[in-house]
């Protein structure tokens, strides 16, 4: 049977690992090569880089870091930011990584997303879609330049062309949640999944391994993203790196209705 | 000494790190000088058949591959889309596939089950029901779990060479061998332990 | 070494530590040092349990009031762990639990502090040191040739330590070293001080290139002099007031917890397990398990002969040990060939460097006096 993945998600910033409350004031998390190390020791089932500078910085990706990162890996990684070509996207497949994540370059240029999975196949594409609701409605917008700016466009119409366009993934990130642990948006995962027939990963305001579950019993099979609750422990918010372990997994997805 | 073969798809590195930190000697397979002298040959793959076989047609290697384990029946595995081209041809493509196992390639089909349940591609980590006794499943217990990512699957026409099956929907074969060819269609160098157990026995066949 | 080499009959510390003194019977003053200054004053039957209650009746009186009453630094070690284990289990403490990542937890140490603060139900803080700052920091000691590559993860620990006891006013720093597995001194040569400040300033003056914006520096006057003697913070170290054996104790985390334990002692660190299973035995011929295993023979939890098969093979992983030479070179950001330079450059060690040995020499010698132990602490 196939399983729910659950995906820790790293922010780096400045080469270091950074955790951010609504996409703002990052804290610093320490050094995500180690933390890479861990999670892979943790046999954690997939692994999401995002660099949340490099696309504001106008910089390209540290193809160092990631190809040391993707060497301590024996599970997929997807690596994001400051991705806007093809040539960037195959130098990153090179280092060793299996699927790259692309956010303001598909705002820009939603052919970006059809450039590349024609060369490497969609199941290699992963489009990240920062969103906000709007207020008044049911709606969702997407957002850019590290969730700071409103881009006009609806979130749902958005997937069904990312789809159209040979998207494989969709990362539905939510920048109101992120960080706060609050709980994943549930109307959100609704919409979109509903929207969409390709796989999706929620990710912003995991709250409890127990969550996950219930959002896999609601939904089935579906991508659990986080970031917080994979990083931080207790009232303090003290760095310590956790992870369910194989049998804690085993007990959360398999009760699952699929 | 492990030959991946290099003909612009696949996580090279991801195989050549497992075998490294196994102690095992791996050579990256560019040419086919690369392939003379091979003892044991990885085809990695990922991405659209036709893709995949064109790069590998006119990687300049085809013939030598072809050699090196029909004639010479150098052991071969396959990954994903390498165990693909394994076949007669693919659905998803029109060039034919290797021809070295009989059998087509599929897609998934959606009319067959409930696709709010079954997205596509199949991607994550599922069971491998051991059907048949191989040794590239020494030590991995029946029903490990392994990574998959793809949305066609191996229909072979002996059943005989199915050595595992994994369900999604349809039941498929996720792992296959005829002779000392080899192919599983999930991957193994990003599926932890087991995976690293898997390329293991295939270096110690 | 000027001595032919030479082992203790009774320990098997030797003379790769270069201070070592036999008497005529071939026996260490390891060995007498033990018998003369740290048993008789080793008490874990009734005086043990007595002190030990008075103790814990003192810890708790001071704390009334405060959210914390005593402060605990966890890595995810044996000592640590079980310590913990003890102070809320059975001794009702309520320590502030802290851990300090220095940018090297291996995973068993981040499972190991995940399961006993989930249990126990703490409250856990961190100190996540800057990898950056950490990273030249080490840089620098590996370019300064000496043995004490382990100075910037212990620095920071310690420094940390009292930094957290200082700002919240918390006067008993529960510590986890014991006599039952640490009794043996370290050589200085080998583990030289983490807090001689005139020592790390002159490495990183001449080898360091990161400005130490963030790193935590302390100085033996701030936590040997001020925090003590103005502030009143004392170290306390309460497994040495009950009968501890090491394989007791992981028998009940294991039990208790699924705690993991490890192969090597401090293999919480994945530099420091580097550091002592390889880079001082083969560099520089200095053993420390021929440490911890004496001390296990003199507190009768190992024999001799045992400890002698252990040290006959080497410490670190054959198969393992390139892929661990690898990820040490990578995280540093060096080449395997830069790493490699570093082990075979000319070996120096704190006395070619300016240093406050003297002064240290001094302190302890005071501290001795009064039967107090005076060793570099380690992290536990």
């Amino acid at each position: 049977m196939l399983n729910s993945r659950i995906i820790p998600c790293l922010l780096i910033q400045n080469n270091g690992l950074v955790k951010t409350t609504k996409f703002t004031n990052p804290k610093y998390v320490g050094d995500p090569l180690n933390a890479v190390k861990i999670f892979n020791d943790k046999e954690a089932d997939e692994l999401i880089v995002l660099d949340i500078d490099a696309t504001k910085e106008k910089r390209e990706p540290n193809y160092n870091l990631i190809e040391n990162l993707a060497s301590e890996c024996r599970m997929p990684l997807c690596y994001g930011g400051g991705i806007n070509n093809l040539s960037q996207a195959l130098k990153i497949f090179s280092l060793g990584v299996e699927k790259i994540a692309i956010s303001t370059s598909a705002l820009n240029n939603i052919s970006i997303v059809s450039e590349i999975a024609s060369r490497v196949g969609s199941q290699s594409v992963v489009v990240v879609l920062d969103v906000k609701k709007k207020i008044f409605s049911n709606k969702y917008e997407v957002f850019y330049k590290n969730g700071k700016k409103p881009s006009g466009i609806d979130a749902v119409e958005y997937a069904i062309k990312l789809e159209q366009e040979g998207a494989g993934e969709l990362l539905i990130n939510s920048i109101e949640l992120d960080g706060t642990m609050k709980g994943y948006d549930l109307k959100l995962i609704k919409i979109i999944r509903a929207a969409v027939n390709i796989p999706i990963t929620i990710l912003g305001g995991a709250s409890s391994f127990e969550e996950m579950s219930k959002v896999v019993n609601e939904f089935g099979v579906i991508g659990l993203a986080a970031g917080s609750l994979f990083v931080f422990k207790g009232r303090f918010r003290a760095v310590l790196i956790s992870y369910p372990t194989p049998t804690e997994k085993r007990n959360l997805l398999e009760n699952s209705l699929t | 000494m492990i030959t991946i073969i290099d003909y612009g798809l696949g996580n090279i590195k991801a195989f050549a790190n497992i075998y490294e930190r196994l102690n095992i000697k791996v050579k990256i397979a560019k040419t086919k000088n690369d392939i003379l002298g091979a003892e044991k040959l990885i085809l990695p793959g990922v991405g659209a058949f036709d893709f995949a076989m064109s790069q590998l047609n006119s990687s300049g290697m085809r013939d030598a591959i072809e050699k090196a384990v029909v004639s010479n029946k150098v052991p071969l595995l396959g990954v994903c889309v390498g165990m693909q081209m394994l076949a007669n041809s693919s659905e998803e493509g029109k060039l034919d596939g290797l021809g070295w196992i009989e059998g087509t390639v599929n897609k998934f089909d959606k009319k067959l089950f409930n696709s709010d349940l079954y997205r596509l591609p199949h991607m994550g980590w599922n069971n491998v029901n051991q059907s048949n006794k191989s040794n590239l499943f020494c030590n991995v217990p029946d029903l490990g779990r392994f990574y998959f990512l793809h949305s066609y699957y191996f229909n072979c026409n002996d059943n005989n060479n199915i050595i595992s099956t994994s369900t999604y929907g349809n039941t498929f074969a996720s792992a296959v061998n005829s002779n000392n060819i080899f192919g599983v269609q999930f991957h193994p160098e990003k599926s932890h332990f087991l995976g690293v157990q898997v390329l293991n026995n295939f270096a110690k066949l | 070494m000027n001595q032919k080499y030479q082992i203790c009959t009774k320990t098997i510390m030797d003379t790769t530590d270069p201070g070592i003194r036999f008497d005529d019977s071939g026996i260490s003053d390891h060995y007498h040092d033990f018998q003369k200054f740290v048993k008789p004053n080793w008490k874990t039957n009734e005086v043990g349990e007595n002190k030990l209650n008075s103790l814990i009746r003192k810890i708790k009186k001071d704390g009334i009031g405060k959210e914390f009453d005593s402060i605990l630094g966890l890595s995810g070690g044996v000592d640590s762990s079980y310590l913990l284990h003890k102070a809320i289990t059975e001794w009702g403490l309520r320590p502030l639990v802290f851990h300090v990542d220095g940018g090297w937890n291996s995973e068993l140490a981040v499972h190991n502090i995940n399961v006993l603060v989930n249990k126990l139900g703490v409250d856990l803080y961190t100190e996540v040191i800057n990898w950056e700052e950490m990273k030249d920091f080490q840089l620098a000691f590996f370019k300064s040739g000496t043995p004490h590559l382990d100075i910037p993860q212990d620095h920071a620990f310690i420094a940390t330590l009292y930094h957290f006891a200082n700002k919240h006013g918390i006067k008993y720093i529960l510590n986890g070293g014991n006599i039952s597995t640490e009794c043996v001194q370290h050589p200085l040569e080998w583990i030289y001080y983490g807090t001689d400040m005139v020592f790390i300033n002159d490495i990183l003056r001449k080898y360091g290139s990161v400005r130490m914006r963030s790193y935590p520096f302390s100085s033996i006057f701030f936590h040997k002099i001020y925090l003590p003697y103005f502030k009143g913070i004392k170290v306390v170290k309460p497994l040495n007031f009950i009968p501890y054996f090491k394989n007791e104790a992981i028998s009940i985390l294991e039990k208790e917890y699924v705690w993991k334990p490890y192969t090597l002692k401090h293999g919480e660190s994945i530099f420091t397990k580097f550091f002592e299973s390889y880079w001082l035995p083969e560099r520089f011929g200095f053993d420390t398990r021929k440490i911890y295993l004496s001390s296990l023979i003199l507190t009768g939890q190992m024999t001799r002969e045992e400890a002698l098969d252990i040290v006959s093979k080497p410490a670190y992983d054959k198969h393992k040990i390139d892929e661990e030479f690898n990820y040490i070179a990578t995280k540093l950001g060096i080449t395997i060939l830069e790493l490699k330079k570093y082990f075979h450059m000319p070996k120096k060690n704190f006395k070619d460097y300016k240093n406050l040995y003297s002064i240290f020499k001094a302190g302890a010698n005071l501290v001795n006096l009064f039967g107090i132990e005076n060793f570099k602490r380690r992290k536990k």
